[in-house]
């Protein structure tokens, strides 16, 4: 098991109320999972809480310490002094050389490496930031719309590359594209208004892999789910 | 840039001596009071090497009072950008300090060290000192958080980096800063030497002012505005060169 959650509540500084209250679940096995739920109901916090990146909560966030976690979002940006391609080199392991090389074909970035953050799209700014997160060791990555501004079968291809190259890392996946979600996520977390109890349900996502194409009929039930559940 | 800041002094510069001139007409005042424009020719023609050589001395005097007080600010502004107590009580220690008006101690400096070089140096340097650390403090103690994410969670953060992004991200502010605190170091050296030195402009207007000599001090500062327009002229244009060269924009 890679993180146990137990009674986390938590409020924002100088709120009234907490942003959630009681939560409590599991996250055990490896796979790409997601985080959903409406905006304001605390999915960055939580992810920021099992990251380590917020200290303040109460509850307990059961975990190994020798486990790596790594954030990322999607307003993150690199310094601008120098290019990507030169940042990437330097941030990433001799040993993971290829897999960045690998992922900037995947990701569609090749034209850019001599290029400045700053004058990067959005869609870019996004892509190659996540690309540094996937060369770095880690046990778990959450991914806090790490995909947004990104065309839709470019995010496809992207989430199907990195369940293919990652099978044995934990992946939560926060987004607002409830179509996406359902079509690629192995469990879906959906994180509900604090009035409504439990404010964590689990609903099963569908898991779709590069092999394994999917009916659309599948995928429209398990919207339908997550839609009901939130 | 730089005629930029030139010409915006002269434009002023004239306004000045047209109101000056226009309160002498309008009130007939005499020219022992406000000199006739003809005097002031006449006195500039006069002084102008003698009051260049004096500019000069004090820009000299305020430059380098400026780089130590830079250098100065930087370095306690790197330590009090720590969440530590050594980095509170630095805060603390920059904001009090700064609320005393330093130049009221020039007279103790100038008792101490005598009315040289030095005095001049360090009450310059005194009065440019605060401003800029408190813009340096206050630049190094805000994270860049969309920048130091990654290398704070993948423990790549040192120091050093956090510095340079602080820096990076805040050049423009620097620049600023720095160009600002160059009128700081000229004014803290005129002061000095209008206080008690024995050289410079300030010392020059001060003879004026005990000689009633309008002209003098109209053309002292003509001067003083010219070679402090430039100077601030040439550090903005250099900030904006090593921002050029650093994040490859214009």
């Amino acid at each position: 098991m890679l993180l146990d959650c137990r009674d986390l509540t938590y409020q924002y500084p100088n709120a009234e109320h907490p942003v959630f209250k009681g939560l409590s679940f599991k996250i055990d096995q490896p796979g790409f999972h997601a985080l959903f739920g409406p905006s304001g109901v605390g999915k960055t916090s939580l992810a920021r809480i099992l990251t380590g990146n917020i200290a303040d909560y109460s509850g307990k966030v059961i975990r190994d310490d020798t486990t790596k976690l790594l954030f990322t979002y999607n307003f993150e940006r690199l310094p601008d002094w120098s290019v990507v391609g030169r940042h990437l080199e330097k941030i990433t392991p001799p040993s993971r050389e290829e897999l960045k090389n690998d992922l900037i074909n995947i990701f569609g970035l090749t034209e850019i490496a001599d290029k400045r953050f700053s004058s990067l799209s959005l869609g870019q700014k996004n892509r190659i930031n996540l690309i540094r997160y996937l060369v770095q060791d880690f046990d778990l990555l959450v991914m806090d719309e790490s995909l947004a501004n990104v065309d839709e079968p470019m995010r496809e291809t992207i989430i199907l590359k990195i369940k293919a190259l990652f099978p044995d890392k934990y992946f939560l996946y926060i987004s607002h594209n409830v179509s996406e979600v359902s079509k690629f996520c192995q469990q879906i977390l959906v994180v509900r208004e604090i009035y409504k109890q439990p404010q964590i349900v689990f609903v099963s996502g569908r898991d779709c892999t590069a092999a394994q194409p999917l009916q659309t009929m599948d995928v429209e039930k398990t919207m339908l789910e997550v839609m009901n559940a939130s | 840039m730089l005629h930029r800041r030139l010409y915006q002094f002269l434009l002023i510069y004239l306004l000045g001596l047209a109101f000056i001139l226009g309160l002498k007409y309008s009130l007939s005042l005499s020219d022992y009071v406000i000199p006739a424009p003809v005097d002031i020719w006449e006195t500039a023609h006069e002084v102008f090497f003698r009051y260049i050589a004096d500019v000069l001395s004090t820009l000299k005097v305020a430059v380098i009072g400026q780089v130590i007080s830079i250098l100065l600010a930087v370095f306690v502004g790197v330590v009090g950008r720590q969440t530590s107590w050594l980095g509170s009580f630095v805060k603390v220690a920059a904001y009090n300090v700064q609320a005393y008006p330093i130049v009221a101690l020039a007279p103790i400096i100038f008792i101490l060290l005598g009315d040289g070089f030095i005095s001049r140096l360090l009450i310059a340097a005194m009065i440019c000192y605060f401003p800029v650390l408190l813009s340096v403090l206050g630049i190094m103690s805000e994270p860049v958080s969309d920048v130091e994410h990654f290398y704070t969670t993948t423990q790549r953060m040192r120091w050093q980096l956090e510095i340079k992004i602080r820096a990076f991200e805040n050049l423009h502010k620097l620049t600023t800063v720095i160009a600002g605190s160059a009128t700081l170091a000229m004014a803290g050296t005129i002061v000095a030497e209008f206080i008690a030195a024995n050289a410079g402009i300030g010392y020059s207007i001060r003879i004026a002012l005990y000689q009633s000599d309008l002209a003098k001090i109209l053309v002292a500062l003509f001067l003083i505005g010219i070679c402090i327009s430039f100077y601030q002229g040439l550090l903005e244009w250099t900030g904006a060169q090593v921002k050029k060269m650093w994040a490859g924009i214009g």
